[in-house]
């Protein structure tokens, strides 16, 4: 495997956007909101977008390239290769550092899923490009400078973050973070098929088997944007029918606390928190939830916190919008009960 | 199987304190090992244990009194620590910080089969060290694993939980894996072992010792740079009501729903 080699920091030029498939095809909602963010960033430096996919050589990827382009991405760059069938660290880093060297874009923009967070960092390492994850607002600065702001110390302290001259300056952002925009179905399709020198003494990693999130109401907590959470509150795991219900009448998705799932309540995909997944839906409620700031840290990003809690100085009530006082088995059924009566709906 | 564990010394998020320009009063920060990390560390030692005649050695890369964190590696069951210390890595950030962890490994513990690492560092929250390392040494690597058992002395089983279930991974050594939560709790030291790591010497290694020069350390050997931090803003003034009339409760949720345009 070659060297990568750097070159000056005013060669790298234009804006990229990694887009994820799904297992069925289908590009993630994040990648889109991936793509507008970087519309903003085009339009402030006067810079390209080219939109990356990676996939099998024989998988069709038309409607997506498609998609892509009605979305604001002036080109696609389609990395087809079947070593690319399967996702693999090496594999991906490999195929994308290459391309870095060849184009030398400026910014690469891609959502924070586990995928991106797995390989991105290696592109960093290889292309010697900075690397800023999980951001939440993208600034160009006076100077023309990129600003990336990303929460740390567990979303405690927001940090500035900046690439004083390394490129490209990859960045991911978070779920919801970024609003998707408006497709443009006029706009025509402008891709191109490449193929990554890939060798086969890459991969290091062999995938065996994946066991599904047995997650019941089959709704992604990270793209919901409403989520019903229960806590130890809930006294045990036959209780969880209040939030089911309460997340049915509503539409959203199930979430819990970690000390439910330690207890073997619910399973680890619905986990909300540092240890699990960090969510910013429109709304969330958290039932039974003391909100411990390890479970603060995964969803204090939502639009809309409302509690549920019987303990007045439960912390969860201090970064609750709306918060109730009382008895989760009391005030859980009337509320779904009334939004059900009333025919109520959420729109978000 | 000789295992590195890579383990960083981080402020208690727990309990983090400001000062009055909102910045976090550092006087003030209790430091633990990275909840991450002792993940990471009890992992390691559960794979020692399994495969006899291992070697466990941590690693950081801090201050001083970073030395605390290795302690609390040995006293867990680590055999060895080293400390990467120097006035020249002030300011690494993760990519930097990986960069000079790698060059350690290859100087001074080339025969490493497995690394591990925490997911996350709490501060900085960017799980980028890992992967990072792996490239450097160009290793394999394998980020949200919650297991990793060992198949045979090349092959690593490791199991990565993420958006789409669980997904099983052999991994050929030597690699590099990032530990998340794990459905066992990291051990508490004993007694016996909070003796040995008092007993243990723990040397140092500095950039000259690594052959690392200043530049390419650091903020100057960083690709990225923190240029201002702030608290987070606080969510304005929430409204708390009273719910031993729960009727009244809910419809005063929804009123709230109703204004806020959600319903
Ligand atoms: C390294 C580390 C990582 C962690 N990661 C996570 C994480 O990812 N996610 C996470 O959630 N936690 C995490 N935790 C754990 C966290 O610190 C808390 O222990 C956990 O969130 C508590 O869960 P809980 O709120 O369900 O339970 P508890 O703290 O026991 O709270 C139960 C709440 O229910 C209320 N309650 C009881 N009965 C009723 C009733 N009848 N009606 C209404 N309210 C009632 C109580 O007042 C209480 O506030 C982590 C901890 C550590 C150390
Ligand atoms: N200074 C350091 N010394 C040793 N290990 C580190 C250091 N910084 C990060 N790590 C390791 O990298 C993991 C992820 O940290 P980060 O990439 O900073 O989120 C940590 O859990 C540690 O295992």
């Amino acid at each position: 495997m070659g060297e990568f080699i750097v070159q000056p920091t005013e060669d790298y030029k234009g804006i990229w956007v990694i887009a994820e498939l799904s297992e069925s095809g289908c590009l993630l909602d994040i990648s889109l909101e991936a793509l507008t963010a970087a519309k903003s960033l085009g339009e402030s430096l006067h810079q390209e977008i080219s939109a990356i996919l990676l996939s099998a050589t024989n998988q069709d990827t038309s409607q997506a390239e498609e998609t892509l382009c009605q979305y604001g991405a002036q080109q696609v760059f389609s990395l087809k290769h079947d070593m690319l069938a399967q996702y693999q660290a090496e594999v991906y880093a490999y195929a994308i550092s290459d391309l870095v060297g060849v184009k030398l874009p400026n910014i690469i923009l891609a959502g924070s899923t586990s995928t991106s967070r797995d390989y991105l960092p290696r592109v960093a390492a290889r292309t010697h490009g900075g690397f800023a994850p999980d951001s939440i607002a993208l600034e160009v600065n006076a100077q023309g400078e990129l600003e990336v702001t990303r929460p740390t110390y567990g979303e405690n302290l927001w940090a500035k973050v900046v690439f004083p001259k390394n490129r490209p300056q990859i960045v991911t952002v978070r779920a919801k973070a970024f609003a998707k925009g408006e497709a443009d179905k006029s706009r025509p399709v402008n891709s191109e098929t490449l193929i990554p020198p890939l060798s086969p003494e890459l991969p290091h990693t062999k995938l065996i088997q994946v066991v599904q999130g047995e997650s019941k109401t089959g709704k992604k907590l990270e793209e919901a944007e409403i989520i019903v959470s229960g806590g130890r509150g809930l006294k045990g795991p036959e209780n969880f029918k209040l939030v089911e219900d309460l997340a049915e009448a509503l539409g959203g998705a199930v979430g819990a606390s970690r000390a439910v799932v330690d207890a073997g309540w619910r399973p680890h995909s619905e986990q909300v928190g540092q240890t699990g997944k960090t969510v910013s839906p429109q709304l969330y409620f958290a039932l039974g939830i003391s909100g411990a700031i390890q479970h603060q840290v995964g969803m204090s990003s939502s639009k809309i916190i409302i509690a549920i809690n019987k303990d007045s100085d439960a912390p969860i009530f201090d970064i609750a919008n709306f918060g109730i006082v009382g008895d989760v088995f009391e005030v859980a059924p009337v509320l779904t009960k009334t939004i059900k009566e009333q025919n109520l709906a959420v729109s978000v | 199987m000789n295992i590195v564990v890579c383990v960083k010394q981080v402020p208690d998020t727990a309990h983090l304190r400001f000062d009055s320009n909102d910045q976090l009063a550092q006087e003030s920060l209790e430091n633990v090992m990275n909840p991450f990390c002792e993940y990471a560390v009890e992992t390691a030692v559960r794979l020692k244990e399994a495969h006899e005649g291992s070697k466990l050695t941590a690693i950081t890369m801090g201050p001083p009194q970073a030395k605390e964190v290795l302690k609390r590696a040995i006293a867990m069951g680590a055999d060895e620590a080293f400390l990467l210390s120097d006035e020249a890595f002030t300011g690494s950030d993760a990519w930097s910080t990986a960069f000079i962890l790698s060059e350690a490994i290859k100087k001074n513990l080339p025969s490493t089969d497995l690394i591990l690492l925490g997911q996350f560092a709490t501060d900085g929250m960017s799980g980028v060290t890992g992967p990072a390392l792996a490239e450097f040494l160009g290793f394999p690597s394998m980020t949200f694993c919650k297991k990793a058992e060992l198949k045979s002395d090349t092959i690593l089983e490791a199991h990565r939980e993420t958006e789409r279930g669980l997904e099983i991974y052999e991994i050929t050594l030597p690699g590099v894996i990032c530990i998340m939560k794990c459905d066992y709790e990291p051990r508490i030291p004993s007694i016996k072992g909070v003796m040995k790591a008092n007993r243990t010497e723990i040397p140092v290694w500095d950039a000259a010792s690594l052959g690392l020069s200043a530049d390419k350390v650091g903020l100057k050997g960083s690709p990225t740079m923190v240029a201002k931090t702030w608290r987070k803003p606080k969510k304005e003034g929430g409204i708390k009501v009273d719910g031993s009339d729960p009727q009244a409760a809910v419809s005063q949720l929804i009123d709230f729903l109703r204004q806020q345009k959600v319903m």
